[in-house]
């Protein structure tokens, strides 16, 4: 009897129960889950801010890459991470992990963006919030769709446009593998409509003040400049007016002023910042800072040093340029200032570069909108110290917007729009587009690649 | 265990009793068989007529009669726990019985019980206490390292404590995991990497490898199929060691020693540095078409460079040579202390160990500390009820080296030009210490992190088991365990401001993480057993229940006020914090039935069902079924005329297990709440959804031979497996368009087939004795399928899965070597014609247009360890060869800075000199011209040859005789020295061919170095007494 009740106990003992095995993961939620209030809809807009401040975006690769493609005149270029190195040496190849990184990156914030717009039905509260994300949603959008097409593709202009592959416009989240995710490239002319559609309708939703977030000035800032790149001289002229008469930001009094936004600034933004990523100690990175900073001995400066600025560029200064002192020596080689702060914040646009635009389109245009072209230029030049010119000339305002700019990411798109060579190479080079990531092609046979890596 | 040695043998005897009585014909002879130690007589050993069934077992005096046929020759006689003796029939057969086992007597740990070795039809190596004691290992799982066939083992670097690489017959995944399961005294054991900073580490650290019986590798499927969906990497049984009933045995182990890292590797000096960095000046001059004596000049450069980087010590003339790369490596030392105590009596046995191990690294900065204690029980309460509990403790602190890939292994210090002086004549400091420049050496002197800074990981492990065993009627026994593995660990990591090079804190930064993981498991199950004629049955049936849950906290704070605070409550800063969680479950239902026909048929059918948290709602549940069978071909009557022929047995077996090594929560389409942004929440799309998701499928066939010739003194075993993988668990590329950059999916397919070969000897058994035992596996593994993915990895992305190759060959452009006219670096082009290769180069403005090809493969075709043992009275020996063959190095890590002709400005390795010079030279090395990457592309220049042998353990020992330890009042008294990898042979260029840069680890991303630290080279002095 007594061993029949074990044989009871130990079959009893072999039962268990199946529900022990429905575990779900404490720290992410099913996707199901995850967008179904205005409170969820915030925070993956924030999610995408966050993806936006990512190293291979505007953390700051890709001001850094815009700087370093083929920069030989300018920049000494003596880091090892090699795919930096062959960027600066126009020794690119389709593995590079930077070109890959930033194509991944700005996809993957693109799907996060997708995601906001796909769930803003959600959002009750009032039409301007409403409004307000789906701008901020539409301007990282369209700001990332134009750092893309001017990495990846060729320059507006250089052929028909409306053949030239452009790259990939995806405009819905991803909720799983279809053969539509295996998206081919669209014109160059497609992803500029697009990017016009995104940014002026974000201008359009978006407060004039939001705080560290992008307002409607961002927009406009970002609108100029991609009417320059397409030589739309009269929406150039006009968004960066905008922006300038929308009183929202202010030229500093001194152009140091403009940086160690940690250091000297807790944080915080100067007023001259149209849109630029805040780095907090927890969070963001800033690898303007990482690749062209340097310690110099003072807390809070640091960077690994590889851009070291070449004598050739610093002579191209006037004397008593405030930006011409703006380096740092140390050994026998010159770092920038700009990037020195570990946790500066990561510039974006500035309110000097939308005098400069005005300038420039108002002198090409023949205009005066909002000032004249010397007007303007001059109170550039004023605020580095420097005499006001009589008269100026196209070259003048290229030449201030070039030094004012040096280093901050947009000189090679200036080479491009102005038809210009870039440290001696010609400005639609095939050299100066990355290629598509090789890893793109290898699993997607309907992308074209460039012509330099076919 | 002891109990079922018993039945075991008592049903062996019963047989052969039966099969007796079929015989006729015979004469009749008795005897007695004693024990040689101490002249007892051995109840129950088996007295057989070789080559037939006819055997009788001896009486409780040790008397036996048998009647046997006329025409025998020769009596067989075998008991558990004594080595077999053959004698010649006579009338009175007197033998006296050596204690020891002979091999195919031996009792060996299957899943869910043991078996006896002759009766096994599933393939399982068998490594024992004596082949890993008081070896220098910090881990078990190295002591299968050449010692068990088709065992594959990589220490992958010196530095303590890390994770070491098993493969068991091949690589059979891609993406999941591919380490075998390892079950600790029927626990499956927490082996998943639990650090947060450098390489993985190695969770196996915590158990005292002097505290293990024996370790079973379950290969194949008959042996594997009862661990069900975690069974297709094989299983590694570990069993610890229990008391046995008799005198109380104590026993103090002491040995001490020092390591040196192995090997080096030939740098330039001074000298030869500048000289070839001027060259390489100067050959860019001449290409870029400047003046040497422009101050703009690459040569002018050069003049800046030498004055800068050597403190203004350098000059064309003289210059002193500072050898970087030897500071990175340091005197180790080796300390362990061991008491082991065990006895017991009939009723209660008991085992109770303790270790103290402290081991410095020889690499600077390294070291290891372990601390351990072990207790175990066995009670027999009633006849029928059996009770134990086993529970270990442990503490192993480790000073962590960080990964290979960090500026702060000393290692990357032989990047370091030899120009530059240690320390920066300013200060007095490390060169690079603030406030000096901390730019004048050229990367982030690693020699400040190590005076700096400091990682330390301490880990407290408990591992418990109890259970209960009842016979319930006769020939059925249940049997219930629960065991525990609790893993408490935490990471103490600071750095002083002086890193601020390399952490970007100028005020310092410290870390602390935690990780405690909670393993539970219990295992239920009925064995019966039953004898009916010529038949001898046993089944078992049963459950396993097991869950994990992990739990992960971390702090981070910079702003020290200075080096004096290290902890975190002193950061002015709290800069990050987190904590975080995960956990997995299995529910498992199997069964097993042996079955044994005349002692010649062996059949052995089980099944498993698995059920599992990892799985997707479509695919919860599984069945593993294996088949196996066993023909004893020696006991049959067409053999039994071959004298020299003692065992042979054939095997088969066929059977499906899993990999549900998989990640925890795979099957979910997730958001993660990580993405905040300037201190808002914020969250992210993180997984896409694959609710069909399930384990991977490996169905395994395996043929095997097991011999023995001449009394078994050559034995050996002979298999041929053939493994093939399917639903291969692939995180399938998608383009990363989708925000996605893969999918996890069950696709793909691979195959794994093999030869193994394990080959005994015993060359001489007189005074002088010597064995020998060869273990040598070919393993050929293929992918078949792969739904048309890429999937790369390792250094250069270079490490890649193709269709018709094995896993993770090195894929890239082929090297052409160097064009004599010009210097340039060639590549062959191998693009495809028309079917034709075009093997014509191009240079490195032309590396776009070369098509990469597959240039090596990180698999070694052979595996073997060779083992020889002699003993000659109270001296013993034993030399212990391991290697690999046929395996390639990716050393593109170290090469494209280091051997690169000045690509950059690293200290290059002396080939560098043989770089072109001149019109018509013909060498493997381009040009040097500084900043330009001539030849530095990824190409299969950075492929090398992997082979090695190496003298893995050489051990002398001497026994005091007994008449001086009797003196002594001492059971035994032994020394020994022993010698770990005291001689490599090889031709790998850089500092070991047993490699695997921690930073770049993964299945498929393997045989790659980082300046990844080389072996230790130990000697060690040991004293072993016995009370």
């Amino acid at each position: 009897m007594r061993r029949i009740l074990y044989i009871l106990l130990a079959v009893t003992g072999l039962t268990a129960c199946e529900k022990k095995l429905d575990l779900s993961p404490t720290q992410s939620i099913s996707q199901e889950n995850a967008l179904l209030t205005e409170g969820d809809v915030k925070v993956t807009l924030i999610g995408a801010y966050g993806g936006l401040q990512a190293e291979a975006l505007y953390g700051g690769d890709i001001q850094v890459m815009n700087e370093l493609i083929g920069n030989s005149e300018n920049i000494r270029f003596t880091g090892t991470f090699a795919g930096l190195a062959d960027i600066h040496a126009l020794e690119i190849t389709t593995q590079n992990s930077f070109a890959r990184d930033t194509w991944q990156g700005a996809y993957n914030t693109i799907n996060r963006v997708n995601n906001v717009l796909s769930a803003l039905d959600k959002v009750t509260t009032s039409a301007d919030e409403r409004n307000r994300i789906e701008g901020e949603a539409l301007f990282i959008r369209g700001s990332l769709y134009f750092e893309l097409v001017k990495l990846f593709a060729k320059t507006w202009g250089d052929g028909d446009n409306a053949t030239n592959p452009g790259v990939p416009l995806i405009l819905t989240r991803t909720e799983g593998v279809t053969p539509e995710s295996y998206a081919p490239r669209s014109s160059v002319a497609q992803v500029y409509e697009q990017i016009k559609a995104d940014l002026t309708r974000a201008e359009s939703l978006l407060p004039a003040s939001n705080g560290i977030y992008a307002a409607s000035g961002a927009a406009a800032a970002m609108l100029s400049r991609v009417a320059l790149m397409q030589g739309d001289y009269t929406a150039a002229r006009d968004a960066a007016n905008r922006v300038i008469e929308s009183g929202e930001y202010e030229l500093t009094g001194s152009f140091g002023d403009l940086w160690f936004t940690m250091i000297d600034n807790a944080g915080a933004n100067p007023s001259e910042y149209v849109f630029s990523m805040t780095v907090t100690q927890q969070d963001g990175s800033n690898s303007m800072n990482t690749y062209f900073g340097a310690s110099t001995g003072q807390a809070g400066t640091g960077g690994r040093g590889d851009c070291k600025i070449l004598p050739a560029h610093i002579d191209k200064y006037e004397a008593n340029d405030a930006r011409g002192d703006y380096f740092q020596a140390l050994g026998a080689n010159f770092f920038t200032k700009k990037h020195l702060d570990l946790k500066g914040n990561v510039l974006v646009v500035r309110l000097a570069e939308m005098y400069l635009t005005r300038a420039e389109a108002n002198l090409r245009l023949g205009t005066s909108v909002g000032a004249t072209p010397l007007a303007d230029v001059n109170i550039i030049r004023d605020r580095s110290n420097l005499p006001g010119l009589g008269t100026v000339a196209l070259a003048d305002i290229l030449k201030e917007r070039n030094l004012e700019l040096a280093f901050e990411g947009q000189g090679l798109s200036d080479a491009k729009r102005t038809r210009s060579a870039w440290s001696g190479t010609a400005w639609n080079s095939k050299f100066l587009i990355l290629p598509i990531p090789q890893r793109e092609m290898d699993v997607n046979d309907k992308l074209v690649q460039n012509e330099a890596y076919l | 265990m002891a109990a079922k040695k018993k039945l075991a043998g008592l049903m062996w005897s019963l047989l052969l009793l039966t099969a007796l009585t079929v015989q006729a014909q015979t004469r009749q002879i008795s005897g007695k068989i004693t024990d040689q130690k101490d002249g007892q007589p051995v109840i129950g050993a088996t007295v057989t007529v070789k080559g037939t069934t006819i055997s009788t077992s001896t009486e409780v005096d040790g008397t036996f009669k048998l009647s046997v046929p006329a025409n025998a020759t020769t009596l067989v006689i075998t008991s558990v726990g004594y080595k077999d003796v053959e004698v010649a029939v006579s009338e009175t057969v007197n033998v006296s019985m050596a204690q020891g086992q002979s091999a195919l007597s031996e009792v060996v740990v299957v899943g869910y019980g043991s078996q006896i070795q002759r009766d096994l039809t599933g393939n399982i190596a068998r490594v024992k206490a004596k082949d890993l004691e008081n070896l220098p290992l910090p881990s078990v799982d190295a002591a299968l390292q050449g010692k068990a066939a088709g065992v594959y083992v990589n220490s992958q670097s010196g530095k303590l404590g890390q994770a070491v690489t098993v493969r068991v017959r091949g690589n059979s995944s891609i993406s999941a995991s591919s380490q075998p399961l390892y079950v600790l005294d029927g626990v499956p054991v927490t082996t998943d990497d639990q650090s947060s900073y450098g390489g993985a580490m190695n969770p196996l650290i915590d158990l005292n490898p002097n505290d293990i019986e024996s370790m079973e590798v379950l290969k194949d499927a008959a042996a594997g199929a009862i661990y069900g969906s975690r069974a297709a990497n094989g299983v590694v049984l570990i069993t610890t060691k229990r008391g046995k009933s008799g005198k109380t045995n104590i026993s103090a182990n002491f040995q001490t020693g020092f390591a040196e890292a192995t090997r080096r590797v030939d740098f330039l000096n001074a000298q030869q540095y500048a000289e070839l960095f001027y060259r390489s000046a100067g050959a860019r001059d001449q290409i870029d078409g400047i003046d040497p004596a422009d101050p703009d000049s690459w040569t002018s450069y050069a003049d800046w460079f030498m004055d800068y980087y050597s403190f203004g010590e350098y000059s064309a003339s003289s210059t002193k040579t500072y050898n970087w790369q030897d500071k990175a490596f340091q005197k180790g030392s080796y300390n362990q202390a061991d008491i082991q105590l065990s006895g017991g009596n009939d009723k209660t046995k008991f085992y109770a160990s303790m270790q103290y191990l402290d081991q410095i690294g020889t690499v600077v900065g390294n070291n290891l500390k372990r601390l351990s204690g072990r207790l175990t029980i066995d009670h027999k309460a009633y006849d029928w009820l059996n009770v134990g509990f086993t529970s270990s403790l442990s503490r192993t602190t480790t000073r962590r080296l960080p990964g290979d890939n960090a500026f702060s292994n000393p290692v990357q210090a032989s990047a370091i030009p030899t120009i530059t002086p240690f320390n920066d004549p300013e200060t007095g400091l490390l060169t690079g210490t603030p406030p000096g420049d901390e730019y004048r050496a050229l990367y982030f002197n690693p020699f400040i992190a190590i005076e700096y800074a400091r990682y330390i990981q301490s880990g407290y492990r408990n591992f418990s088991n109890a259970y209960a065993s009842a016979k319930i009627l006769p020939g059925l026994n249940f049997r219930s365990e629960f065991g525990l593995d609790l893993l408490a660990q935490q990471e103490d990591g600071y750095w002083g401001s002086e890193n601020n090079r390399n952490t970007e804190a100028p005020n310092g930064i410290g870390e602390y993480n935690t990780a405690f993981v909670f393993n539970y498991n219990t295992n239920n199950y009925f064995t019966y057993t039953k004898e009916f004629g010529k038949s001898n049955l046993e089944a078992t049936l049963g459950m396993q229940y097991q869950k994990a849950t992990s739990n992960y906290s971390r702090v981070e704070g910079k702003d020290f006020p200075s080096n004096s605070y290290q902890k975190i409550a002193s950061a002015a800063t709290i800069s990050g914090g987190s904590t975080s969680q995960s956990q997995f479950s299995f529910l498992s239902y199997f069964a097993r039935a042996n079955y044994k026909y005349d002692d010649k048929y062996l059949l052995s059918l089980s099944l498993r069902r698995d059920a599992s948290s990892r799985f997707g709602k479509n695919s919860r549940e599984g069945y593993f079924p294996a088949a196996s069978v066993g023909w004893i071909l020696s006991n049959e009557n067409f053999l039994s005329k071959v004298d020299v022929l003692s065992f042979l047995k054939l095997r088969a077996s066929y059977g499906v297990v899993g990999n549900a090594e998989i990640g925890n929560f795979p099957q979910l389409g997730l958001f993660t709440g990580d993405a905040g942004y300037a201190g808002a929440a914020g969250q992210r799309p993180s997984q896409i959804a694959n609710p069909d998701l399930k384990w991977e499928t490996t169905k395994q066939f395996d043929i095997g031979l097991d011999f023995g010739f001449f009394n078994n003194r050559i034995s050996g075993e002979l298999d041929y497996y053939v493994k093939n993988t399917s639903g291969l668990l692939l995180n399938v590329n998608i383009p990363a368009t989708t925000g996605f950059t893969s999918q996890v999916r069950n696709v793909g397919k691979l195959e794994n087939k093999g030869v193994e070969f394990v080959l005994n000897t015993q060359n001489l058994t007189g005074k002088f004795k010597w064995s020998t035992n060869i273990n040598i596996a070919r393993n050929k593994g293929k992918v078949n399928d792969l739904d048309g993915q890429v999937i790369e990895g390792g250094v250069g992305s270079m490490n890649r899965v193709m269709e018709g190759q094995p896993v993770g060959v090195f894929y890239a452009v082929e090297y052409a070597g160097v064009d004599p006219n010009n210097g340039d670096a060639l590549f062959y082009k191998n693009t495809d014609n028309n079917g034709q290769i075009d093997k014509t180069t191009v240079n490195a403005s032309g590396y776009g247009q070369a098509s990469r090809v597959v240039v090596g493969d990180p698999n070694p075709d052979y595996v073997f360890g060779i083992t020889n043992n002699f003993s000659y009275k109270g001296f013993d020996l034993s030399v212990f060869f391991n290697g690999v063959t046929g395996n390639q190095i990716n050393i593109y890590g170290m090469g494209r800075y280091s051997s690169a002709n000045f690509r950059f400005e690293d200290n290059q390795t002396a080939d560098q000199m043989n770089a072109w010079t001149t019109p018509g030279q013909k060498t493997s090395i381009p040009q040097a011209r500084l900043y330009r990457n001539n030849g530095a592309q990824i190409s299969s220049r950075y492929i090398v040859d992997g082979d090695f042998i190496r003298l893995r353990n050489i051990s002398l020992g001497y026994n005091l005789p007994a008449s001086v330890t009797r003196r002594l009042k001492l059971e035994k008294l032994r020394f020994y020295v022993s010698g770990q990898n005291l001689l490599t042979i090889t031709n790998y260029p850089y500092w070991d061919p047993e490699v695997n840069a921690d930073d770049f680890d993964s299945n498929i991303a393997k045989g790659n170095d980082f300046y990844t630290s080389p072996q230790p080279r130990t000697i060690l002095f040991g004293i072993n007494i016995g009370l």
